[in-house]
């Protein structure tokens, strides 16, 4: 890739960093808990997005993130309280300067509607400080530098190839001098006494001499006459003192530069000296070093100057570099001059070798460890190819271990105990890559407080979101697919749970709503927690519209908390009006659907005044699964553990046909749906007679119950998932596939398709009735 | 053979486009991400020039100039400091510290690679 | 006297630097009064403070009238010495051996 693109990837990586750094700082800061090094933190972050805008030119963004520096800066320093509300404009600054590095990125524009409002405020805050856009513009430090362009050498033409088009004139001179050399040389003399703190500061009088010989012919006059004899002799004193005589066809400026660090640490003169001016050398005399000083500051220079260091850098211990240039330029094309600039880099540049020491990582999220735990970067598709590899592993490893078992030993036999070692070893190994590609949730919960701002400022509440467990690890499978579910989860907190300030205040509780998201880990699966202290659950209502709508019958007898899962049903949706925050279509059923379509449920429970808590349960990686393997028409499936209750023998007493022809099974007091799973697969026609087979009572994730009949239970085992997807279209029923030990393929049923599938298709009130009973 | 370049800074982008530049130019660069890790890769690699960046957590700019001088091993070495046209003061300081010069943000490649010639022996 | 004297060699160290100064000026002091050979041939940078205690070293040898020599300087060695204005670092007392 293009390495000024490259660069320009990273810089908006880590934008993204620095920006939810920026972001959990100023959250302390609204909390009150943030110390010096916090404000510290906040202003390197915006100060670093400043920085590398002001590489690429990124102006707008430039500029905001100035004024919020600027703003940052005078907390900093105490000069400006942090307030509450400096705060709260803060993290609405935050929320726009990502927006400006998104338009950046992405070549948007960025809502002045928004943003202005902003950088007034901030503006306002810093009293204006010179700050006007006159004074922005004039101001170096946002690198409106044309020379942006070539950092490259090597992949004519450089970083900006318009910039080169652009400015064609900057050839001219140069044609000139190679018709004309000796045009502008001139004499100079120059005065140069270096004080003892310029070799304290590691500047070398040797170095500024020979980058002063680097414009010109030189002759060099060493006086020292203040220099004691050795015995009175200070050795970091400096004695000695030079006058130098230098024909140069650059300018007085031009000599200045070599002296730019030292200026303020020696004492120097700089003044024609023409009365002796030497006859001008003649052209063959003219070196690279002339033409190009003549003119440094033309863009096309670039090349050849970098050309010339490159060729040289490595190798600089010979101070002088008497005019040695190869033959005269004939050709001054662009062509010409970036093929000559690049033939010196092509051997000079060695190979990259940031090696022993050198860190990619970026800075430890914790500004306080103060050794950063080694990390490595490894592309993904490795990690995803080792747990596939390890998969197969453990299949291999069932499989002959089943074998083992069939050809007859004894379980105590050598070769059984060695492979019992082998199996716990091959789970080890599984665990252990599975820990590789496990992520803390943080990288969902991170997005979320700017969600909850939005969402806030849109429905008029006003709401605080509390995270806890950010550190909580899961598989990177599962968290790419968090996002959604929780997204839609907090904005519906926000706009359905919450109540109005004022209604908060009238019903005695704070204007401030209080969202808690939380993650945590039980019993092998990561939970999600989401809990907002609005208004609960308006059972009434939610029961009113589930039998307006069908979903319910009007005499169903419904649990409190049956009738809070009500929203999980499709179509159900309690908006009155379908707002722009949680509208779009879109229902609490969506949401249960994706998290059941990653072998997970969601339950929620509510306390009316008091507020709601939906819980999120989940597998920690989508690789491996826990389950019950059955036969049905003798295919091998495999029904997931999480959404078993418990299995049974049906007696044909308990099964019941409504309206002869839907069965149902009585388990104690309720009736549930009784699905034969080789029929409801298409595997066989007729279902199997009553009294036959085993029940496995299972839970949808709504709630809903229903009884898969299948010929037999084989045993619980985890088995890996591959999926079906690649292979094979989607199947209703079925959710992935595997391979057991035996080496037979197992199908994966999808345990809440099956059970909704069938209300679908055979709509049975009674049985319903009873199931929500 | 090949110059040795440290550089300290705490924005990959920044590390990066320092890389990239001086890399092309033919010296070979080591990086720190702040600067306490910066003093203990110059003492245990050493370096013929140092670039260190002024904001940095942990340890800032002027921190490192102090540590490096504070070196007897590394009197001599140059420093550049990043630093910025608005910031004068913070130059200042860091001269005032020992910094044997400077490369203004947003730099450009051919002064940096310049300020760096000029230092290294 | 200077004849008595066994000629000190004393190998100049590949870098003259400001870090090599003071060690330099104190090598040479202890050295005061006798005829000295500087070997110059691992020399590969020059700085201005050492340069000024090279200088300083022939003002001391002059005034003792003792030989001072600088063998096989290294090219950097010769290179940046006249980089300086090609001062004269070497003695040879009039009537001495070489």
């Amino acid at each position: 890739m293009d390495p000024f693109e490259s660069i320009k990837q990273t810089f908006f990586q880590e934008c993204d960093e620095l920006l939810t750094d920026a972001e959990q700082g100023l959250l302390a800061m609204e909390a009150g808990d943030a110390d010096g090094e916090t404000i510290n933190a906040v202003f390197r972050a915006v100060h670093s997005v400043k920085g590398g805008a002001g590489a690429f030119g990124l102006e707008d963004l430039i500029r905001f993130a100035h004024v919020f520096e600027t703003v940052m800066d005078d907390l900093r320093s105490g000069k400006m309280e942090l307030t509450d509300e400096v705060a709260k404009t803060l993290l609405r600054a935050i929320d726009v300067l990502a927006d400006h590095v998104a338009a950046a990125r992405d070549g948007g524009a960025v809502d002045e509607g928004r943003s202005a409002p902003i950088l007034s405020e901030m503006k306002a805050l810093i009293g204006g400080e010179g700050l006007d856009d006159d004074d922005l513009g004039g101001d170096e430090d946002f690198g409106f530098v044309p020379m942006t362009v070539a950092i490259e050498g090597d992949d004519a033409p450089a970083f900006d190839p318009p910039a080169l088009d652009e400015s064609p004139a900057a050839f001219e001179p140069m044609a000139d001098l190679a018709a004309e050399p000796a045009s502008g040389a001139r004499v100079w003399r120059i005065g140069f006494a270096p004080k003892s703190e310029m070799y304290a500061k590691a500047n070398e009088s040797g170095l500024v001499l020979r980058e002063l010989a680097r414009l010109g012919e030189m002759d060099v006059k060493l006086d020292a006459d203040a220099l004691p004899p050795l015995d009175q002799l200070s050795a970091e004193t400096a004695y000695l003192h030079w006058t130098v005589l230098l024909t140069t066809e650059a300018d007085e400026a031009t000599i200045r530069e070599v002296f730019e660090f030292v200026e303020d640490d020696c004492v120097l003169t700089i003044e024609p000296a023409d009365g002796q001016a030497s006859p001008p050398p003649p052209s063959s005399d003219l070196s690279d070093d002339a033409l190009a000083a003549a003119s440094a500051d033309a863009p096309l220079d670039i090349a050849a100057l970098l050309a010339r260091v490159a060729g040289e850098a490595p190798t600089s211990e010979a101070a002088r570099e008497p005019a040695s240039a190869p033959e005269p330029p004939a050709d001054l094309d662009v062509a010409a001059l970036i093929a000559k600039a690049q033939a010196p880099i092509a051997p000079a540049a060695p190979k990259v070798e940031a090696a022993p020491v050198a860190k990619a990582a970026p800075p430890a999220g914790s500004s306080q460890a103060i050794t950063p735990t080694a990390t490595i970067r490894v592309d993904l598709d490795r990690v995803d190819r080792l747990i596939n590899a390890v998969g197969e592993l453990v299949i291999q490893q069932a499989m002959l271990s089943q074998q083992v078992m069939e050809s007859g030993l004894a379980r105590s036999s050598n070769v059984a105990l060695g492979l019992e070692d082998l199996e716990l070893l091959t789970r080890e190994i599984q665990d252990s890559v599975m820990a590789i590609r496990a992520q803390p949730v943080k990288s969902v919960f991170q997005r979320m407080p700017r969600l909850a701002r939005e969402v806030a400022d849109m429905t008029g509440k006003r709401v605080k979101l509390v995270m806890e467990g950010e550190g909580t690890e899961v598989d990177k499978t599962v968290i790419e697919r968090l996002t959604d579910p929780i997204t839609h989860m907090l904005r519906n907190a926000i706009d359905h749970g919450l109540e109005d300030p004022e209604g908060r205040i009238a019903a005695g509780k704070p204007a401030e709503g209080v969202v808690r998201l939380r993650a945590l880990h039980r019993g092998g699966r990561i939970v999600i927690e989401l809990q907002d202290d609005g208004r609960g659950i308006n059972r009434p209502r939610v029961r009113g519209i589930a039998v307006e709508r069908g979903l319910i019958s009007e005499d169903a007898v419904l649990s409190d908390e049956e009738i809070d899962n009500l929203i999980f049903q499709p179509g159900f949706s309690t908006a009155e009006t379908i707002s722009d925050i949680s509208g779009r279509g879109v229902g609490m059923d969506v949401v249960r659907r994706s998290i059941q379509g990653l072998g997970g449920r969601i339950t929620i429970s509510s306390e009316p005044g008091k507020g709601s808590k939906f819980t999120m349960s989940l597998p920690l990686t989508l690789a491996v699964l826990d389950g019950m393997v059955v036969t049905a028409a003798e295919q091998t499936l495999v029904a997931p553990l999480s959404a078993i209750i418990e299995s049974l023998t049906p007696r044909a007493e308990d099964v019941h046909f409504v309206g002869g022809k839907d069965a149902v099974i009585r388990i104690r007091e309720t009736f549930v749906p009784l699905i034969d799973v080789g029929v409801a697969l298409g595997f066989r026609e007729t279902a199997l007679p009553p009294g036959q087979g085993v029940a496995v009572l299972v839970e949808s994730e709504g709630g809903g119950k229903a009884a898969l009949l299948v010929e037999a239970i084989q045993g619980q085992r985890q088995v890996v998932i591959k999926s079906l997807e690649a292979n094979y279209q989607q199947i209703d029923g079925i959710a992935a596939a595997t391979i057991l030990g035996d080496g037979r393929v197992a199908l994966i049923l999808d345990v809440d398709a099956l059970v909704t599938t069938q209300h679908r298709r055979k709509p049975a009130p009674r049985a319903e009735k009873r199931m929500a009973g | 053979m090949s110059k040795t370049v440290l550089t300290i800074d705490d924005s990959r982008t920044m590390r990066e486009m320092l890389n990239h530049a001086l890399v092309q130019a033919g010296y070979t660069v080591i990086q720190a991400v702040d600067g306490i890790e910066g003093l203990e890769v110059l003492k245990a690699n050493g370096a013929d020039v140092v670039i260190t960046d002024i904001n940095m957590p942990r340890l800032d700019g002027f921190g490192v100039i102090e540590g490096v001088r504070a070196n007897p091993d590394h009197r001599a070495t140059p420093i550049l400091v990043l630093t910025t046209e608005s910031d004068a003061a913070k130059k200042e300081r860091a001269r005032a510290a020992g910094a044997t010069g400077w490369i203004v943000k947003p730099f450009n490649p051919v002064k940096l690679v310049e300020a760096v010639r000029r230092v290294a022996a | 006297m200077s004849e008595l004297a066994v000629t000190a060699q004393v190998s100049l160290p590949p870098v003259l630097d400001l870090q090599a100064a003071e060690p330099l000026r104190a090598e040479l002091m202890a050295l005061r009064g006798r005829p000295m050979a500087l070997d110059a041939s691992q020399v590969t940078r020059l700085g201005g403070l050492c340069l000024q205690v090279l200088m300083s070293a022939r003002k001391i040898w002059v005034e003792d009238g003792v030989c001072l020599t600088v063998d096989q300087p290294s090219s950097g060695f010769s290179e940046q010495l006249a980089a300086f204005g090609g001062p004269e670092l070497q003695f040879q007392p009039e009537g001495g051996l070489s």
